[in-house]
């Protein structure tokens, strides 16, 4: 229970800190939101008298600022988009949320399930022809950044080959007779950049599953367990296996952060209208409360997995708990 | 042998394919695939794709050379400092080091890129690089300090109980003396491990900022090859010379460095040779 609370309390510690450092940035940032405001012809004097209120920008900067700011941010209001004509930045967010998720979500089941089995795998019957060719592609893969895999994927199966389609979550202008058309149609569009973000991910993971097991099979309990005659499949599943997945927990989690910058990208490729298009679309418009938006929820779903993780890792090994 | 390769090629590309060409001095058609005069084909405004390829490589290696430097010197000050002054000063040290690992650094850097920018100005040359790739060099090392820094700090917590940093505080060296002569030296084989782990890492960051617009199309980078390939739809197009080999080069250099710095890692990493 102790651990429970004290994990809480850092995850809510440093989601604090993310707040302020974003609240730094937007201070930092070239031009206030009421000098970008004013530099707009048709914006009313009036409008600009409502945004120097809303921050407080003829207060001073700490702490009425930092409060108003704190107390806008707790409420979920993340300022209006200068881009998509002033629309409220959480509007916008919540919009690409879901293609985001569907991509990911899939991409990372996929990723863990294959990379930690593979990586198993390759541990257990080291020096085998699934260990040498794995471990090959499996480091490539790694060394490889996801937008170009995604490149060069769409290169063979969409404009070589023509299985797939090049861009977009659904084909543009197309109407359906049935849900099943449209789901098919979904699916279709899936396939390459939940692929691309598969591979990529199961490059990371089979590796660093396969450094795990290598270590677990050195542990004495596992030459006990040999030496008492137990079937070395059996090892394997109940002895090796459990402990090997413990430090992969942790760090899948700990390399959320990464997949988050390869998941922008890859959605650049593939036009999927997600967060990293709109980050990038935010980026390129300098479109700041956009972006900083973006960033807000990132790592604050970047700490609660992580916090997530945690937690697991505290019920399956108790150890951790003291 | 890869990396005396890219090394030469990032060293003299002037000798090897000519000046880096423009758009005025394009000496091909527009996206042609690979022929005998252009053995790379060409991109959309007639550029030959090996001189780009070739020049990419000394922009790439160089930003990757600089932000490792402002990494690894970021990193290390702060996991000497944190680790031997110890206390509260190694207590917020090592809090904002776990938050920065903890951080998606690449969406900060995103959104420090364009500040960065817009503060230092973009467009003039500084030390004969672009300041679009200073604010890269810049940003890749405020955002990718934090492991070095972790690594560096639990070394020096052991070396700060050896019985020479006591004797040197006998003597009566200062903070500054010991860490600068006593434990510095002692870290500096860990540190060079690591900095290959990192220039590996910076490449692909430099690849993926650049891949997203941030890079200079004046100067270009393997990534900025990248990001123009997909500006004009090369994957759709089918114009894999466009950006295969550029794509090849990235994959090369960060495996290369990646194997080499793991390999030094465990020769010099006390705490991973002790594990084997």
């Amino acid at each position: 229970m102790r651990f429970l609370a004290r994990r809480v309390a850092q995850a809510l510690l440093t989601i604090g800190f993310i707040v302020i450092v974003n609240f730094v940035l937007f201070r930092a940032m070239p031009g206030s939101p009421e000098r970008i405001l004013a530099r707009n012809p048709n914006v009313s004097p009036a409008a600009i008298q409502q945004t120097r209120e809303r921050w407080g920008i003829d207060k001073p900067l700490i702490p009425e600022q930092l409060v108003a700011y704190l107390v806008a941010t707790a409420q979920g209001d993340l300022g209006f988009s200068f881009s998509s004509r002033g629309r409220p930045v959480t509007e916008v967010i919540a919009g690409r949320l879901g293609p985001t998720l569907l991509l990911f979500g899939l991409g990372e089941v996929i990723a863990i399930v294959v990379g930690l089995g593979l990586g198993a795998y390759t541990g257990w019957r080291r020096g085998g022809p699934v260990d040498l060719v794995g471990n090959g592609v499996s480091l490539v893969l790694y060394s490889m950044p996801y937008f170009l895999l995604g490149m060069i994927l769409l290169l063979v199966f969409a404009s070589t080959l023509h299985w797939l389609p090049t861009f977009g979550m659904t084909t543009l202008g197309r109407t359906y007779d049935s849900a099943l058309a449209y789901l098919g149609d979904l699916a279709a569009h899936l396939v390459l950049p939940v692929a691309t973000v598969a591979l990529g991910l199961i490059g990371q993971y089979s590796i660093l599953m396969r450094s795990s097991i290598i270590e677990t099979l050195n542990d004495e309990y596992i030459t006990t367990a040999r030496a008492k005659g137990i079937p070395s499949g059996r090892i394997l599943r109940a002895h090796a296996l459990p402990n090997a997945l413990l430090p992969a927990v942790s760090l899948i989690a700990i390399n959320l952060g990464y997949v988050v910058a390869g998941a922008i990208t890859v959605e650049v490729v593939f036009n999927w209208p997600g967060l990293g298009t709109l980050t990038i679309e935010a980026l390129s418009a300098r479109d700041y409360p956009v972006l900083q938006g973006v960033f807000l929820a990132l790592s604050i779903s970047v700490v609660l997995a992580n916090l997530f993780a945690d937690l697991i890792y505290g019920r399956l090994d108790p150890r951790v708990r003291s | 042998m890869i990396l005396t390769l890219f090394a030469v090629l990032a060293l003299i590309p002037d000798l090897l394919v000519g000046a880096l060409q423009t758009a005025v001095s394009a000496t091909g058609g527009r996206l042609q695939p690979p022929t005998v005069q252009h053995l790379l084909g060409t991109d959309e405004i007639g550029r030959d794709m090996l001189n780009l390829t070739v020049h990419g490589t000394r922009v790439s290696m160089l930003i990757g050379l600089l932000a490792t430097a402002i990494t690894v010197f970021l990193g290390g000050v702060i996991g000497v400092v944190a680790g031997f002054v110890g206390g509260r000063t190694d207590a917020i040290l090592a809090r904002i080091t776990d938050f920065f690992l903890v951080l998606p650094t690449f969406v900060l850097a995103l959104i420090l890129a364009p500040i960065i920018a817009d503060v230092i100005g973009t467009g003039s040359v500084f030390l004969g690089v672009r300041t679009t790739l200073v604010v890269i060099v810049i940003v890749v090392g405020i955002t990718s300090w934090a492991s070095t820094a972790r690594i560096i700090r639990a070394q020096t917590l052991s070396l700060k109980e050896r019985p020479f940093v006591d004797r040197a505080r006998v003597i009566g060296a200062g903070p500054t003396h010991i860490m600068v002569r006593h434990i510095l030296p002692n870290v500096v084989n860990l540190i060079v491990a690591n900095a290959v782990l990192v220039f590996a890492g910076a490449v692909l960051t430099e690849t993926t900022l650049s891949f997203v617009g941030l890079g200079d199309p004046f100067q270009p980078s393997w990534g900025q090859i990248l990001n123009a390939a997909e500006e004009i739809g090369a994957p759709s197009l089918g114009a894999w010379w466009y950006f295969v080999p550029a794509g090849a080069c990235i994959v090369l250099v960060v495996f290369a460095f990646t194997l080499v710095g793991t390999a030094l890692d465990d020769l010099l990493n006390p705490r991973r040779r002790s594990r084997r």
